[in-house]
């Protein structure tokens, strides 16, 4: 099957990387994968394509607005690629009713301009199929499609067993925790998280957030009342805690593996829905101990239930020490997980997926 | 007995700028007579009197107006439009004339910086639409229509006061976006010389104090050049803009109106909405374009307000004899309320919709 996908790239944002992983099991599978476009220089990992008649199936993979192309390719597009063979990936459940959880929100009218029934009515139109990455849907017109997964031929370091594994992890790390993600809907979690292991970061080793908005409240978030993107510069410099601009997705797993500790963060509202990250499965490639901080029946859905070590517990000092203590432990859970992961939620597995909802 | 049309435009929202006093007169005529004319989107507070619609489906056709901008409509919106209206029912209003080759003009004025920018608004131009339509009476590319399609509205001219009541004598409404040679070259070396003649005149508008903190960043720099010491100097009062639904009642405020247009809309034969409201507010209007022009849109009588060869000794003649001049703007009046109204205009447009050439003529 030829498949468009459509999105607005970024190296170290949104769906970047899974793009690229679908492009790459593509050819092994026997599909072709290009991104809708003119050929970016920035992104040699990808094929580009205008030619829109030559594809099956346009695939609008949406987080925000700019995800739609600008003229002249969305008329092109739109005009050359029948309503029937399109199909939204709506990554950040904007089809949904309004929703709020804490400071996030899937639809707000000041951030970008448009209003809930806005998106609902665009999709509606735009494509015949709306898939979102979560196991549970709440519209009876969206479909399941967890669209992110993970590469068992990415993982850092392959190990045979949790004593070898736990070998290399024992080695010098340059951070003790780290989170590599934008300041955007995850101070609050990130807050809490920092404040419970500040009476052990001399212990962990040093601690970084990695993205952007990390150093300050961005101007534009002041101007505009928004919350998500707050953060307390005071008290991240109380416990030493560096910040550092965005890095490529190419990077993330090689910064991730002199990481000890990774925390997986997700938005609340995506928390809410059950929506997944290309974060979720990334994070277990490195040579890190993955925390889970997403809820545990989302986390147990995902990840199997070998997952449980991995789920913070309400002390997250001891769970910690713990894990300073017995590495090994935790790295039993991790390498069963990997095995879950690979077995359930592989590129290839997803791509295959993809293909026979589109073929239905 | 005429069949209703209902027609969409898609727009970018300027209060103080653009297309929006068209929009306004077509909507409020629509209704009249039995048309239903409304602008994409939700509700906006500062545009009270502009009927927005976001029911495409209800639409015959949409309008699409483009200015300077290209990427103005969200992605979102855009992909709901074009999924929803048919390429066939989709028409573009070029309003700046960005739909025709580079145009620079003695290295100053121009309608795109590169052949690549060219390139990018014509490809996206036939992307959207089949047809295309340029407020001009004499497009340059063939596959153009022309459509003027900002007209006078007689019934919107504002009460006449006494012409001594009046506290400003010349008034100019208009942003300052590719005007400072003209106004620089021409019209400040006129006023210099006869200065003592006139009392208070004011410039009303953006960027007549300063050029826009942006302006470099988007490369523009020289359209919004502007020397404001010397407006100073020759005791020129500059003013904020206004919204366009006060800028008749603006201009009614001075004796004299001066309208001068940026040179690649005169070399293009462009008209705006300016070219009428100034006729409409109570005032004396004077043009800064070409006098072959003047008569094509205003008639015979146009040739006389026109500000051309020597500027100077026509203000004062216009202080001088009003009366011999407001006579002048009463038959241009006349000639716009026969071959430029908004009834005409919406006519032409419908009638262009429907595939037949617009029956634009100069009178």
């Amino acid at each position: 099957m030829k498949l468009l996908l459509i999105s607005k790239l970024a190296r170290s944002s949104r769906a970047i990387n899974t793009i690229t992983q679908y492009s790459r099991v593509a050819g092994e599978l026997g599909h072709k994968i290009a991104v809708f476009g003119e050929k970016q220089l920035d992104f040699p990992e990808l094929q580009f394509s205008l030619d829109v008649p030559a594809f099956d199936i346009a695939i609008f993979i949406v987080y925000m607005p700019s995800d739609f192309p600008d003229l002249p390719y969305l008329a092109s597009l739109l005009d050359g690629m029948p309503k029937s063979r399109r199909v939204i990936i709506d990554c950040s459940g904007r089809y949904n009713e309004t929703i709020r959880v804490e400071h996030d929100f899937n639809h707000l009218e000041k951030m970008d301009g448009h209003q809930g029934w806005e998106w609902i009515e665009a999709f509606q139109s735009v494509a015949d199929r709306i898939l979102q990455p979560t196991l549970t849907p709440r519209r009876d017109d969206v479909g399941s499609f967890l669209f992110h997964g993970y590469d068992p031929e990415g993982v850092v370091h392959p190990v045979a067993s949790a004593a070898e594994a736990t070998q290399h992890w024992s080695r010098s790390k340059k951070y003790g925790v780290a989170y590599v993600g934008n300041n955007w809907q995850r101070w609050t979690q990130v807050q809490r998280f920092l404040g419970a292991i500040g009476p052990i970061h001399q212990k962990l080793g040093p601690i970084a957030l990695v993205g952007s908005d990390w150093k300050r409240r961005p101007d534009w978030a002041v101007q505009m009342g928004i919350k998500g993107a707050d953060v307390d510069p005071e008290f991240l410099q109380q416990l030493d805690v560096e910040t550092g601009d965005a890095i490529p997705f190419t990077e993330l797993p090689g910064f991730l593996s002199n990481v000890r500790f990774s925390p997986i963060f997700q938005r609340p509202l995506f928390n809410e829905l059950g929506l997944v990250t290309n974060r979720m499965f990334e994070t277990f490639i490195a040579n890190t101990i993955p925390l889970v901080m997403v809820p545990e029946s989302l986390a147990e859905s995902i990840y199997g239930s070998a997952v449980r070590p991995l789920l913070p517990t309400n002390d997250i000092g001891s769970w910690l020490r713990d894990m300073i203590r017995n590495p090994e432990l935790y790295w039993e859970a991790i390498l069963t997980v990997r095995q879950h992961l690979t077995v359930h939620h592989s590129y290839r597995q997803r791509l295959t997926e993809l293909i026979a909802v589109l073929g239905r | 007995m005429h069949t209703p049309v209902n027609i969409l435009f898609v727009m970018e929202r300027r209060v103080n700028a653009g297309s929006i006093q068209a929009l306004a007169n077509y909507i409020q005529l629509g209704k009249k007579i039995g048309h239903t004319l409304a602008v994409y989107g939700n509700p906006d507070p500062q545009l009270s009197e502009i009927y927005f619609s976001n029911e495409v489906h209800l639409f015959d056709y949409v309008v699409f107006i483009f200015e300077s901008k290209l990427h103005w409509v969200s992605g979102l919106q855009l992909a709901h439009l074009l999924t929803i209206v048919p390429r066939s029912r989709r028409v573009i209003l070029d309003a700046d004339g960005m739909y025709n080759p580079v145009i620079a003009l003695d290295g100053y004025d121009r309608n795109h910086a590169s052949e690549r920018d060219r390139q990018r608004w014509v490809s996206s131009y036939e992307a959207l639409a089949d047809r295309i339509v340029q407020p001009t009476l004499w497009p340059c590319q063939s596959r153009v229509q022309s459509l003027l399609f900002y007209g006078y509205d007689s019934r919107g001219r504002a009460v006449q006061t006494s012409w001594h009541a009046k506290r400003v004598d010349i008034m100019h409404v208009g942003h300052n976006w590719w005007r400072w040679r003209e106004v620089s070259e021409r019209l400040l070396p006129a006023i210099e010389r006869i200065r003592g003649a006139f009392g208070d005149i004011c410039f009303v508008g953006l960027w007549w104090d300063a050029p826009p903190v942006w302006a470099a960043a988007i490369g523009q720099d020289a359209a919004f050049s502007v020397n404001s010491q010397r407006l100073r100097e020759l005791g020129i009062r500059v003013l904020p803009a206004v919204p366009y639904r006060d800028v008749i009642s603006t201009m009614s405020k001075a004796r004299i109106n001066i309208m001068t247009q940026r040179p690649l809309f005169r070399r293009l034969g462009l008209v705006t909405s300016k070219y009428f409201e100034i006729f409409s507010a109570d005032t004396l209007p004077l043009i800064m374009i070409e006098p072959e022009h003047a008569e094509r849109i205003y008639g015979p009588s146009g040739r006389d307000l026109v500000l051309h060869d020597d500027i100077a000794s026509k203000l004062v003649d216009v202080l001088e004899r009003p009366k011999k001049y407001h006579e002048v703007v009463q038959a241009v009046r006349r000639h716009l309320t026969t071959h430029h109204s908004y009834e005409r205009r919406l006519h032409e447009l419908i009638e262009m919709l429907d595939g037949h050439q617009p029956a634009v003529k100069a009178g």
